[in-house]
């Protein structure tokens, strides 16, 4: 059963806070970092932006996790895509009108989306999740630095026109969505039940980064202003890192892993 | 700066249309017969998968044929018919082979839990329903209904799309397709979504008793669409 989530708040080791802190600071000086550094250092440091992204992706996952955990009736995927739908129109508005200041303005529009979008589940549909409001909000502005860091670390720059021609009229806008997407909303999915720790999650979410920062670099290859190279090298460390460290939650979180051999020939069952 | 009052009052009419739009995308998904992962295992009626990734597959599609038949006519309404078209072709090929796994995979016979006979062809449902189970696969009513719903979303994405296209701006044309298909596909992500919190997950189709249900979630859908119509012609016609 998709329904998942214990009916309660989550138990974190890691305060949220911080956590929030971590997605927005890091996500945002990610993605600047790229921008200023690929004008001043040369077109390989574009892969800062994939990184301001996995800010974004772990933000996301831990927001995910929480406001999931009270049960949302439905599946939790549908919060991820929802982070995307809203993270989408928040991106492209704020890169549109905003210029150089396009990311920041894209997260204030993307956390209004998501307030409001919390405020109606609560108020209209009313979900009764205490957490609804704040927890939209984060997704949402979780979704648009995911989206903004991973195109910044496509083409070299957050700039409109370039990310249009870029990634959006190329169709790799679609890669982040499913990319993005997946990394916000799976590591709550795969982990979720009565033995759920924040730690395992948030490394599934690292983990899940590093696989977008690969495709994203794949996809720098060919672009002029961003080099792909180190992109996909540093995400392939970041998935190293992340699964290992994923590996290791997993095997101290189960009560027993044991081989089960092979399944029995037609011989031996008979 | 863009000339945010001066965009705003010239494409008025789009917002009001592409917030419709959201609006019959927030409907249709009350008629499509959503089983989530219980229908996935023969324990609930209705397709086995969530509200977004069958809102998303039919929407989608729908926006691929309104694209596709934008190529060769400016009508609106052909436009907007190819979009439903497209949705309704998606969800009933989905729908049929969903029916054959139940069928002839699964082994159990289509029948409803929400009503003892069915409103279309009469016959007898609670008969047929294994013990421990909400209903399985595909009845009439629910394959009727999801074509309906199909139709709305594919109308509703279409419009989205089309009023977001013809939004006067400065772009290239492969661009402008670009933009406004992404904004239709963020659109609609959101507005598959807040009806699928409405229903609980799962829905049976117009005749299940959580349909009645529906007016909430067009409301929440009214004004987040309209919030994200704002954002989208503002984008679209600053460029």
């Amino acid at each position: 059963m998709s329904v998942g989530g214990g009916g309660g708040g989550a138990h974190a080791a890691i305060p949220h806070n911080n956590i929030i802190a971590f997605g927005l600071v890091g996500g945002l000086v990610g993605i600047y970092a790229a921008y200023f550094l690929v004008d001043m250092l040369g077109e390989y440091m574009s892969f800062l932006g994939a990184l301001g992204a996995i800010c974004g992706i772990v933000w996301g996952a831990a927001a995910v996790r929480r406001v999931a955990n009270y049960g949302l009736g439905t599946g939790v995927p549908s919060i991820g895509m929802l982070a995307l739908g809203m993270g989408v129109v928040a991106a492209t508005f704020g890169l549109a009108v905003g210029g150089v200041a396009g990311p920041v303005i894209a997260v204030i529009f993307a956390a209004i989306i998501g307030l409001v979008i919390g405020v109606l589940a609560n108020k209209v549909l009313k979900m009764g999740i205490p957490i609804m409001e704040q927890s939209m909000t984060e997704i949402a502005a979780a979704g648009t630095i995911t989206i903004i860091g991973l195109s910044t670390s496509m083409v070299g720059t957050f700039l409109f026109d370039e990310v249009m021609t870029g990634v959006i009229t190329t169709g790799h806008i679609a890669v982040i969505f499913i990319a993005g997407g997946l990394a916000i909303l799976h590591p709550f999915n795969a982990n979720l039940g009565a033995d759920e720790k924040q730690d395992r999650t948030l490394a599934c979410a690292f983990e899940k980064g590093g696989i977008a920062m690969i495709v994203a670099g794949i996809v720098a290859t060919i672009m002029p202003l961003a080099s792909g190279a180190l992109t996909i090298l540093v995400g392939l460390a970041v998935w190293y890192v992340g699964f290992s460290a994923f590996y290791k939650r997993v095997k101290r979180d189960a009560y027993m892993i044991t081989g089960s051999g092979l399944l029995p020939s037609k011989e031996e069952l008979e | 700066m863009i000339d945010i009052a001066g965009i705003l009052t010239d494409n008025i009419l789009n917002i009001l249309l592409i917030t419709l739009g959201g609006i019959l995308i927030s409907w249709s998904v009350h008629f499509v017969p959503v089983g989530g992962a219980p229908a996935a295992m023969a324990q609930a009626t209705g397709i086995g998968t969530g509200t977004v990734q069958l809102a998303a597959g039919a929407g989608l599609t729908g926006l691929v044929t309104a694209a596709a038949m934008m190529n060769v006519t400016d009508s609106m309404l052909l436009v907007i018919a190819s979009g439903a078209v497209g949705a309704m072709i998606m969800m009933s090929v989905t729908m049929i082979v969903g029916t054959w796994v139940y069928a002839y995979g699964v082994g159990c016979p289509p029948a409803s839990a929400k009503a003892k006979y069915d409103p279309i062809t009469k016959d007898r449902q609670d008969l047929y329903v294994s013990q421990g189970t909400e209903g399985h696969g595909l009845p009439t009513v629910c394959f009727v209904s999801g074509v309906i719903g199909a139709a709305l979303g594919g109308i509703g994405g279409a419009m989205v799309y089309y009023y977001l296209l013809i939004i006067e701006n400065g772009l290239a044309a492969p661009d402008i397709v670009g933009i406004a298909s992404i904004f239709a596909v963020g659109i609609f992500f959101v507005n598959a979504v807040i009806p699928s919190y409405n229903i609980g997950g799962t829905i049976e189709g117009y005749h299940d008793p959580k349909f009645k249900k529906f007016p909430k979630a067009v409301f929440a859908s009214f004004i987040a669409t309209f919030l994200c119509a704002i954002l989208g012609v503002l984008a679209i016609g600053g460029l």
